[in-house]
């Protein structure tokens, strides 16, 4: 290392992140106890900091510290400048930005002067971080809402009392607190430091949504200045002093163990420093073991790696093969199972049935592939370890990485950088757990960062699945029997091995199907797991939306009425009363998604416009996708996307949401399915296990539905409704029926 | 005599292995971490910067290869942020979470060089060798095609 280009490289450096690092959070705070509905502090710098502690659950009706959840840290500077601290995790969806804009908006703050920090992993500060299951907003809007009419009216209880004025006489409009009578105003900067020292208003008057600024519209994401210009840092990017790289080789089959390892070809490679072996570790989100190879940079380890000669005893999971294990989910669905609820008789249904109508649905494994490989650095010291990880769940990390080093939780500091897409997959912290083994073993903090190949070759795949429906019709076309039997492997897998068939939690979300057919039955067939098994954005919606939007279609044929036609027939004969809001507002997103696209209207010849409705994670999104077909091929010409998800946090970061499921719904629907033969994956990086481009790219139109009611999240119910619309549309442009995921035209 | 390669208008010496491809030479050695780890093969497209001014996979491109070269990555694009691209992605709102954009920025600016007023068709063309799995594509479109009307009239 020579010096003149260290200082050119610094010099550089510094010019480059001059303002990221004005944007660090270099204030002290006290620490905050967990006594109080709201506690707030002075900034030593001068301002306010307002930590919300609200109850997590309302049910139990006490308020022991179990039941508090943390939820928001709000940091007011004497500037007036305001940042706002995102407990969730971001990983492009939109959250720390529809939160924190939940906050200003209540408080009555300007955005502008808005800054938003990604808290570090602190459950006992922020509560819960694990970020999945689309539930952010669906669990924070309201005490997000409360931390921000609490601050405000702090503000205007300090200007009350610095005027003096009686606080009735005062309201706070855009940064500012304004007295009535007089037009005299203050500005938040002004004030914050009083307002530290305001008593914490227990129950917060929270604004009318005809009031709301920020709710509802379309506000840019807060980062998109920083991501332009290539600013914006992700876990891959993390650089910390006396780092060494690693790369990674992992068996290929899961519990596969390490037979032979010649590491001298390896050692040989310029730069290379060390060759670890990484042991499996048997917990939910350990690593599958591997060998990894550490240099002075990620070059060298990669190079390493593919030096390295190694024999893997590829266990018991070795004859794993998809499509013979496809074959057998068929074969399980296509004979009774076992049952896991039943609703009315469906065999006497079936008995007075004026048709029946059979079909089965598959559909492959899918890898999430986020554009940023798995990636962290971990620093492991005798009693602490610091973590930089692109992560959905830093809850996960701690808990793992305490385990794996035999240390408390608190002493795990993760530092929770923004993902560069999860879907699902930065959920598991293996690569996490890794670099910790290796930064073990070498002393030094280290960077693991997994190559594309590992990321698709070693993940935690989304289930393999068989469903086989079967339905009955009376002579007017009424649906009076369902019996769906389903087979794949289960994401119950990871913490219970050896279960052998889907249980009832994995199945539960067919019984509770707004379709609420009286006589009703689901069973599951035997499918035990050969690989790891996990979420995937939308998890089983993706196949129970696939099923039940497919064979509505069929259903709809049998009958001789149009899908939608259908569709409102059986909602409209759900008896069961405790679905009476899902049935209206299944039928709602229905036929605006029916309206907008013109469904039913005539169509080209080799064009077909199919629709399909789905309800998932407390959200109602249905989609119309027009396609046309081209030879054997086709293309998605433009999908209309109708949504429910309750109030609109961000109508711009909704919509992306949509635009998003759409092309994952297209990369599913058309490309992507992970092969298992002697029990590894066969393919490798994206020119074998293929994405959607921008050339497949339709036309998106979202449509909402306006709506007070409360918000529900949107990262994946997007998802289910794509392929089944899309299945049913190609039917209709060329009389060919698909039943099975990925399509083949 | 030791080799040198100019990035965003500073001389650097070479002194990495001759076969590290350009990202790692970027992201490890300069320090510039804009340019993104998608692939390693050229397949995505996150790795995209200007050599001499055109689009560039720099994840299978040997340090070697650039002795001389002038490479532009998405910190050296604009001093202020304000190329046409990047005023019309923070316009549109193009990215979700981010990490290919600067691949596909450095894309539609080699596209660009070449052709200030692309048509659509032609904009789909010469991008569709960027992956985003967000699913940015519409608004990458649309934002390519707002920059080259934004660049028509800086030129008429």
């Amino acid at each position: 290392m020579r010096p003149e280009i260290e200082s050119l490289i610094k010099e550089e450096r510094n010019k480059h992140t001059a303002s990221a690092a004005s944007n660090e959070n270099k204030t002290d705070i006290t620490a905050l106890t967990r006594r109080s509905f709201l506690k707030v502090s002075a900034l030593a710098t001068g301002g306010m900091c307002l930590g919300v502690t609200l109850p997590a659950a309302k049910s139990h009706g006490k308020t022991a510290a179990a039941d508090f959840s943390p939820n928001a840290f709000i940091y007011l500077e004497s500037n007036g400048n305001l940042m706002v601290k995102s407990g969730r995790c971001e990983m492009g969806q939109g959250i720390s930005t529809a939160l924190p804009s939940v906050v200003v908006d209540e408080m009555e703050a300007n955005w502008d002067y808005v800054r938003v920090e990604q808290a570090e992993g602190d459950i006992d500060k922020y509560g819960s971080q694990a970020t999945g299951g689309s539930a952010s907003i669906r669990t924070q809007y309201i005490p997000m809402r409360k931390a921000g009419a609490a601050a405000k009216e702090m503000l205007i209880a300090a200007a009350a009392k610095v005027w003096p004025a009686d606080p009735k006489d005062c309201y706070a409009e855009n940064h500012f607190v304004i007295h009535k009578p007089t037009g005299k105003k203050l500005g938040y900067g002004e004030l914050a430091s009083i307002a530290a020292t305001m008593p914490v208003p227990e129950e917060p008057t929270l604004k009318s949504s005809k009031d709301f600024k920020y709710i509802g519209s379309y506000l840019p994401r807060h980062d998109v200045g920083m991501v332009i210009q290539g600013k914006r840092t992700y876990g891959v990017d993390t650089i910390v002093p006396g780092m060494q790289y690693a790369a990674i080789v992992h068996c290929p089959v899961l519990d596969g163990k390490l037979k032979s390892l010649d590491k001298s070809e390896a050692m040989k490679v310029e730069g290379v420093t060390a060759v670890v072996e990484v042991d499996r570790m048997k917990v939910p989100f350990g690593s599958l073991g591997g060998v990894a190879v550490v240099a002075n940079n990620s070059w060298s380890a990669q190079q390493g790696v593919d030096k390295l000669k190694i024999e893997w005893d590829r266990g018991a999971n070795g004859s794993y093969d998809t499509d013979s294990y496809m074959q057998m989910l068929v074969d399980n669905v296509t004979q009774p199972a076992e049952k896991m609820a039943e609703r009315g008789n469906v065999e006497g249904a079936f008995n007075k049935a004026a048709k029946t109508l059979s079909a089965v649905y598959t559909q492959g494994h899918l890898v999430h592939s986020p554009m940023e490989p798995n990636a962290s650095v971990v620093h492991v010291q005798d009693d602490r370890c610091d973590v930089w990880a692109s992560t959905q769940s830093p809850d996960d990390i701690q808990s793992v990485l305490s385990q794996f080093l035999g240390i408390d939780k608190k002493n795990v500091h993760v530092n929770v950088m923004i993902a560069g897409g999860g879907f699902g997959r930065k959920f598991k912290c293996d690569y996490v757990q890794e670099a910790a083994a290796i930064s073990k073993a070498v002393g030094t903090p280290i960077k693991l960062i997994w190559t594309r190949e590992e990321d698709t070759r070693t993940g935690y795949y989304h289930s393999n699945s068989a469903q086989r429906v079967e339905a009955s019709l009376d002579e007017d076309g009424n649906v009076t029997g369902w019996l769906h039997r389903i087979a794949f492997p289960s994401i119950n897998t990871l913490f219970t091995p050896g279960i052998e068939r889907a249980p009832a939690n994995a199945v539960a979300d067919l019984e509770s199907h707004p379709f609420g057919i009286s006589n009703y039955r689901s069973e599951s067939g035997k499918a035990p797991a050969h690989t790891r098994i996990g979420w995937y954005r939308a998890v089983y919606a993706i196949f129970y939306g696939f099923s039940h939007g497919v064979f509505a279609d069929e259903l709809a044929e049998q009958a001789g009425v149009d899908t939608v036609t259908m569709l409102n027939r059986i909602y409209d004969n759900n008896e069961n009363k405790a679905q009476a809001e899902q049935v209206a507002r299944s039928k709602a997103v229905l036929e605006l998604a029916a309206k907008k696209s013109g469904f039913g209207k005539p169509l080209p010849k080799g064009e077909g416009l199919g629709i399909a409705v789905h309800y998932s994670f407390q959200t109602y999104v249905a989609m119309a996708v027009h396609v046309r077909m081209k030879g054997d091929d086709f293309e998605v010409v433009r999908v209309d996307s109708a949504v429910d998800c309750g109030q609109v946090l961000n109508k711009d970061g909704a919509t992306a949401q949509q635009e998003g499921a759409v092309a994952m719904g297209i990369s599913l629907s058309k490309y992507c399915e992970i092969k298992f033969k002697d029990g590894a994956v066969v393919t490798s990086n994206f020119h074998d296990y293929p994405v959607m481009r921008i050339t497949d790219m339709p036309e998106v139109h979202v449509h909402f539905v306006e709506s007070d009611a409360s918000p529900t999240g949107l990262g994946e119910p997007g998802m289910a409704p794509f392929a089944p619309a899309l299945s049913n549309a190609l039917y209709q442009a060329s009389g060919k029926r698909h039943r099975s995921l990925p399509i083949k035209a | 005599m030791s080799k040198s390669i100019t990035v965003n208008g500073v001389k650097y010496p070479i002194d990495v292995p001759e076969d590290m491809p350009l990202l790692w030479f970027l992201r490890e050695r300069l320090e510039f971490t804009g340019t993104k780890f998608g692939c390693g093969k050229g397949l995505c497209g996150a790795c995209t910067v200007h050599v001499d001014g055109n689009a560039t996979r720099s994840c299978v491109m040997p340090i070697s290869a650039m002795a001389g070269r002038e490479i532009t990555t998405i910190e050296g694009l604009s001093e202020n942020a304000d190329h046409p691209l990047q005023k019309a992605w923070l316009e549109v709102g193009v990215p979700q979470c981010g990490y290919c954009q600067a691949g596909q920025i450095m894309n539609a600016a080699g596209l660009l060089n070449n052709n200030s007023s692309p048509s659509s068709e032609e904009i789909e063309a010469a991008m569709q060798g960027n992956i985003c799995r967000c699913g940015t594509y519409q608004r990458i479109k649309k934002a390519v095609a707002m920059a080259a009307d934004e660049l028509a009239k800086e030129v008429s």
